[in-house]
């Protein structure tokens, strides 16, 4: 306990022998830390957008005017039957016509046009929801036989899937430039962790030779270099929580304009703060040690 | 010539020892040596000899090309890096350039050598005025070693060898960087640090202190015993 303390405090001193370098290196971890839990942000918009635009998604389907009652339940029993609908909704025909008066209400054409017409001229619809998009079209090819085709006047299917894919398209290259980015400041971190261990080591070098000299064990010597990197990991974690939790806290209101969530990014950094910090903590823990155990293996013979 | 392997109980005790460090670079040519407990050794020679050789593998710094050495019956020729620190907490050194922190004072310095080695506080505190009080400068255990004179510097090196009571202190060449009257006061305290029992060996080409010593006196010449007596003389020109 006692030679752990001295480590410790051994440690702090060579941080502040070499302030300058040790402040570089935590700033290269925390800018590491910051495109990672960028990552982490890009991640959780896509996933919120997506969510949205699939609430967004239906299929419309249209029945013929002269559909009979019974005709209508039975569509509408069959397409509940499928475990893939999560939503149905049924609008008859003067339901039909009121939304789409509603729709229209600005469009003197149509409007006048519906007028000539004096009858109701639309069918009832069908409004269905499935779980996931890619079910839309099981749904349409299952209403597309003899049995309903007769009472389908039309079924529509908004393009969903292309916007879909492009929000995909979008946020994969977001992530992959992040991901790039990432990949640079570990690299940048690992070569100036490295070289901090390195300048340390021959800063003391005489201090070492005389603690291996006086007869200091070899965790004795090499412990305060991996102290270090433990002080780099659990400064620039920290460093970076307080820096999300401020931008985090910045950018909601301009999320919150999106996707109807005030605190969306805040509520989920505070609900995921632990897992965030432990895994970041490793991640540059396993970094930053591995780095200083090969700079000491190459430069401090013990 | 003291003969090598006569003393089963040696302090320190040399069998067939040769380093060499490339192909025409021999550093000990098969060394025989037996140094009792207690004894104070003066081993003379010229430059690159092999004294400071002899030093480096008594400390486990280098290992020997072959033969065996044993330090209180400890065979430390194939020492395993783990047990180095037990080692060099048995043997104090000091050497020409004293090796002390220019940043620490005295008493700190000397505190170092307890705190890497896991002694408590109360220890340390314990110490360091006992060891300071052997070299005779406790008065100036606040100073840094830039305060201090060169024999003084040397006094402290000596205070630090001393913290873990060690069973043999080498010395390699102490008095090198050190005048006449400070090299005189470094002697007697290595005198008196042999006195209480501990093997003091001096690795020296000074004539005069050899001489003064009429100790036993071990001569390397290229790397090899060329003379070793109980109440020897500098012999080399």
């Amino acid at each position: 306990m006692l030679s752990l303390w001295r480590i410790i405090k051994f440690s702090f001193e060579d941080i502040a022998r070499n302030f300058s370098l040790s402040a570089m290196t935590v700033l290269i971890l925390v800018l590491m830390l910051l495109s990672v839990n960028t990552l982490v942000a890009v991640r959780l918009l896509t996933d919120e957008a997506i969510a949205n635009i699939k609430d967004q998604i239906d299929v419309s389907v249209y029945f013929h005017p002269e559909a009979t009652a019974e005709e209508l339940a039975a569509a509408k029993n069959y397409v509940e039957s499928f475990p893939e609908v999560r939503d149905l909704i049924f609008l008859s025909r003067e339901q039909t016509l009121e939304k789409f008066r509603a729709a229209y209400e600005d469009n003197e054409k149509v409007m006048s046009s519906l007028g000539e017409l004096g009858d109701n001229p639309l069918g009832a619809t069908l409004i269905i929801k499935t779980r996931e998009p890619s079910d839309y079209e099981k749904i349409i090819t299952a209403l597309s036989v003899p049995e309903y085709e007769g009472i389908i006047e039309s079924k529509t299917f908004g393009d969903t899937q292309t916007t879909i894919d492009k929000v995909h398209t979008i946020t994969g290259q977001v992530e992959r430039f992040t991901l790039f980015l990432t990949s640079l400041f570990a690299v940048i971190a690992f070569v100036i962790v490295f070289n901090t261990v390195r300048v340390a080591i021959y800063t003391q070098r005489i201090e070492i030779s005389i603690k291996k000299l006086v007869g200091a064990s070899n965790w004795f010597v090499r412990g305060p270099y991996l102290m270090e990197s433990l002080i780099f990991s659990i400064l620039s974690v920290g460093i970076t929580l307080v820096a999300i939790y401020f931008s985090t806290r910045l950018l909601d209101p301009f999320v919150a304009a999106m996707f109807a969530k005030p605190h969306l990014l805040t509520d989920y950094l505070l609900s995921h703060i632990l897992e965030l910090a432990g895994l970041q903590l490793a991640a540059v823990l396993l970094l930053t040690a591995a780095t200083s155990t090969l700079a000491m293996r190459r430069y401090l013979r013990v | 010539m003291v003969e090598g392997d006569g003393n089963l109980f040696s302090m320190i005790r040399l069998q067939g020892v040769s380093k060499q460090y490339a192909e025409n670079s021999v550093g000990l040519s098969n060394i025989h040596l037996a140094i009792e407990a207690g004894e104070f050794v003066s081993v003379v020679g010229q430059s690159g000899t092999g004294k400071t050789t002899l030093v480096k593998l008594l400390i486990a710094e280098e290992q020997p090309t072959s033969g065996r050495i044993e330090v209180g019956g400890w065979d430390i020729s194939r020492l395993p890096r783990r047990d180095v620190p037990v080692l060099r907490r048995q043997i104090g050194v000091i050497f020409q350039d004293f090796k002390l922190l220019p940043k620490k004072t005295v008493a700190e310095n000397i505190a170092f050598a307890l705190e890497v080695a896991g002694e408590t506080r109360a220890r340390i505190r314990r110490v360091i005025p006992q060891v300071l009080d052997i070299v005779g400068i406790g008065e100036k255990h606040e100073r840094y070693p830039h305060q201090l004179s060169g024999g003084e510097q040397q006094r402290v090196a000596i205070a630090r060898a001393l913290v873990h009571r060690p069973k043999i202190l080498v010395a390699d060449e102490p008095t090198g960087n050190l005048d006449a009257i400070n090299t005189h006061e470094i002697i007697e305290i290595l005198k008196k640090i042999n006195s209480f029992g501990t093997t003091v060996l001096l690795v020296t080409h000074n004539r005069e202190i050899v001489n003064h010593l009429a100790k036993r006196v071990i001569t390397l010449l290229n790397g090899a015993v060329v003379a070793d007596e109980v109440k020897g003389k500098y012999r080399l020109s």
